[in-house]
């Protein structure tokens, strides 16, 4: 609980990266000052920036365009083909549900275990997650016949007399999506307290923004009855975070695991899951980190450190989903059930083979490459693998869903797929979607979390340590806390 | 309310102006920190927030509330669903978990919003924004009779600026 004072290390010691210690700590970071500058700098409006909005609203709109059409039109120009009546809108409300598995991930579950790496970058995954799941509610509404009904999956007392069947997976699901986005949101919100209170504080320019910053800190005043309730209840709600992420993609599972259809009916579902959804939320964060580390000028905050300690997660998450991969194989072979060996059969080497080929090479193969310590702290590399690791992940929702519903039982089932335009248009709406949000969202408010980013920083004190101060200007008596340990 | 801040730049002498102060017994106490850090909490010696009652209160409600209404339902519209009775508790724990959740996660932040006495319309007497900077302040709430004291010992142990309030 207490402050622990570190011994100084030996000058001839060799130093190698361990990221669970003080490694991740910002030798380049010296005091508050800097961390307020630096990181409200980041707040100000560039050209690129007002470009990247534009081409992210101009994909929103090419989505939203394909809705209206297929509104008028209806589900037919989706491109379902019967039995296949799931396609790309299920696939990608499953890719986007799983990329917001790995903000809480980072900062929840890292923020429990007192993983230093998630400070500088938990921010950025957290309002993914958050814009995720809001891109991911949609689809489960463009994919309804009359979206304007989607309201009666929520149980309240109403004319009808009826009720949600509490029995079915699909109800688990409007549940479990709306806890999430509410635990999630809520979560975000509140760390954001503190620093919205900075910048109402150093906002000298504009009332407006003042008066809108000052509503949105809540008065916050930075007392230590303030922090001390703030701790607790941020404890509570990394605690109540962590099983969710558990269950909300174990729930998504059950909508496949629950139905009687060659691929899907397996116990394996939820862990397999939960690991691929972290797994590419990860890729997403560097998809997101790495390009705005270097455009915000934030090098110095996520380090290569970081991207290393993170990317080391990455590693993991792709053994344990390759890890579910073969067992599916396994199982499909040793249940000695003929529905699901052909439908295996025709899923890796069959009908789908090339989806199953992107897969397993941006999911299994690729990856690999992050056991290389010089791959993992190289941000160009991690950039790279962090694409393939989504279209991986995008393909392993479609090999999930496609080929079991084209390969059921009875071979008169057995059809194709082709997603359309319309589905296509609307892929790309909801990234337009996502990164309209994200970018609105890193210019209003710090992608840092300035007040996590403070306790890592040495404070200034009046009289040094007997030690004194070491080369990076760190008074070793009041060591940095590790993050988050305050609660 | 009256009384007495004083602001520092350093968290030693921060720490050292607040145990003198207790010792002093001059009056309350309230610390602003940008961040924090433990030897302040060490200093202030508070008690333990009372937050985690919200939470295992409203998660027990949650949790009930999430069970009672899928039963309720369920007996309300009765249907047979794979030859398992009206009322399953096993799939209902999928939802009375979610609820749970939900509920637990709100009333923690209802516990933070009394306890921490948020949101407030106004930046009550004490306040200056530097503290959300990086500076610390000390506010002493005493009686005028008592403000000496507060501003000579916050003075003795290096506060920047001392100034009185109402």
């Amino acid at each position: 609980m207490a402050t622990v004072t570190r011994p100084l290390p030996d000058k001839n010691e060799p130093r190698r990266p361990n990221i669970a210690t003080g490694d991740v700590q910002l030798p380049a970071v010296r005091d508050y000052e800097q961390v307020d500058r630096e990181i409200i700098g980041t707040l100000r409006p560039t050209l690129p920036w007002f470009i990247g909005l534009g081409v992210a609203i101009f994909f929103l709109l090419i989505g939203v365009t394909a809705w209206m059409y297929q509104i008028y039109s209806g589900l037919g120009v989706a491109g379902y083909n019967p039995p296949v009546m799931w396609g790309v809108y299920i696939i990608t409300f499953v890719f986007w549900i799983g990329i917001g598995h790995a903000g809480t991930l980072i900062s929840a579950i890292l923020y429990l275990f007192r993983a230093g790496f998630r400070t500088t970058i938990y921010r950025c995954a957290e309002a993914m997650t958050v814009f995720a799941v809001m891109t991911a509610a949609l689809f489960p509404i463009l994919h309804l016949g009359r979206p304007w009904k989607f309201f009666w999956l929520i149980p309240y007392p109403n004319w009808r007399y009826i009720w949600p069947q509490f029995k079915s997976p699909l109800v688990w699901d409007v549940f479990a999506i709306l806890t999430y986005f509410t635990i999630s949101s809520t979560f975000l919100f509140i760390g954001l307290i503190p620093d919205i209170a900075v910048l109402r504080d150093r906002e000298k320019i504009s009332p407006i923004r003042k008066q809108v910053f000052s509503i949105m800190s809540l008065g916050w005043r930075n007392t230590d009855n303030e922090w001390r309730h703030f701790a607790r209840a941020y404890l509570f709600l990394a605690a109540f975070s962590t099983p969710l992420v558990l269950s909300v993609h174990s729930v998504v599972s059950f909508d496949f695991a629950m139905a009687l259809t060659p691929g899907w009916h397996t116990t394996i579902f939820p862990p397999y899951f939960v690991a691929g959804a972290i797994f590419s939320g990860m890729g997403m964060v560097f998809t997101i980190i790495i390009p705005m580390r270097k455009w915000f000028g934030l090098k110095h905050y996520v380090t290569i450190n970081h991207l290393d300690a993170a990317a080391k997660l990455a590693l993991f998450t792709s053994l344990l989903v390759g890890c579910a991969y073969m067992n599916e194989w396994f199982v499909a072979w040793f249940s000695g059930n003929e529905a699901e060996k052909s439908f295996f059969a025709n899923r890796i080497w069959g009908q789908w083979w090339w989806a199953s080929a992107i897969l397993y090479t941006c999911n299994m193969v690729l990856p690999l490459s992050l056991f290389v310590q010089k791959l993992r702290r190289n941000a160009a590399w991690l950039f790279i693998i962090s694409f393939t690791i989504n279209i991986g992940m995008w393909f392993e929702r479609f090999v999930i869903v496609v080929p079991s519903l084209s390969h059921e039982f009875e071979p008169w089932q057995w059809t194709s797929y082709r997603p359309t335009l319309v589905d296509y248009a609307i892929l790309c709406g909801s990234f337009g979607w996502f990164s309209m949000w994200f970018l609105l969202f890193v210019k209003q408010l710090p992608v840092i979390a300035i007040s996590e980013v403070k306790e890592i920083v040495p404070p200034k004190l009046k009289t040094p340590h007997a030690h004194g101060v070491d080369a990076a200007g760190r008074h070793f008596e009041f060591e940095a806390d590790t993050p988050g340990e305050f609660a | 309310m009256r009384g007495v801040l004083g602001a520092f730049r350093e968290l030693d002498s921060t720490v050292s102006a607040i145990e003198a102060l207790k010792e002093k017994n001059v009056g309350l106490i309230r610390v602003y920190t940008a961040t924090p850090r433990h030897e302040l909490e060490d200093a202030i010696q508070a008690p333990p927030s009372p937050v985690r009652l919200y939470t295992l209160i409203g998660g027990l409600l949650g949790v009930t509330f999430g069970y009672w209404i899928a039963i309720w339902v369920s007996d309300y519209w009765p249907l047979v669903v794979g030859g398992k009775p009206i009322a399953s508790w096993v799939p209902y724990t999928v939802f009375g978990f979610e609820v749970f959740v939900l509920i637990g996660g709100l009333s923690t932040v209802a516990g933070l919003f009394i306890h921490a006495r948020i949101p407030k319309l106004t930046l009550q007497v004490g306040y200056d924004p530097r503290f959300s900077h990086g500076d610390y302040g000390i506010w002493v709430e005493c009686p005028p009779e008592q403000a000496a004291t507060a501003e000579s010992l916050l003075r003795q142990h290096g506060a920047v600026e001392v100034r009185r309030e109402r």
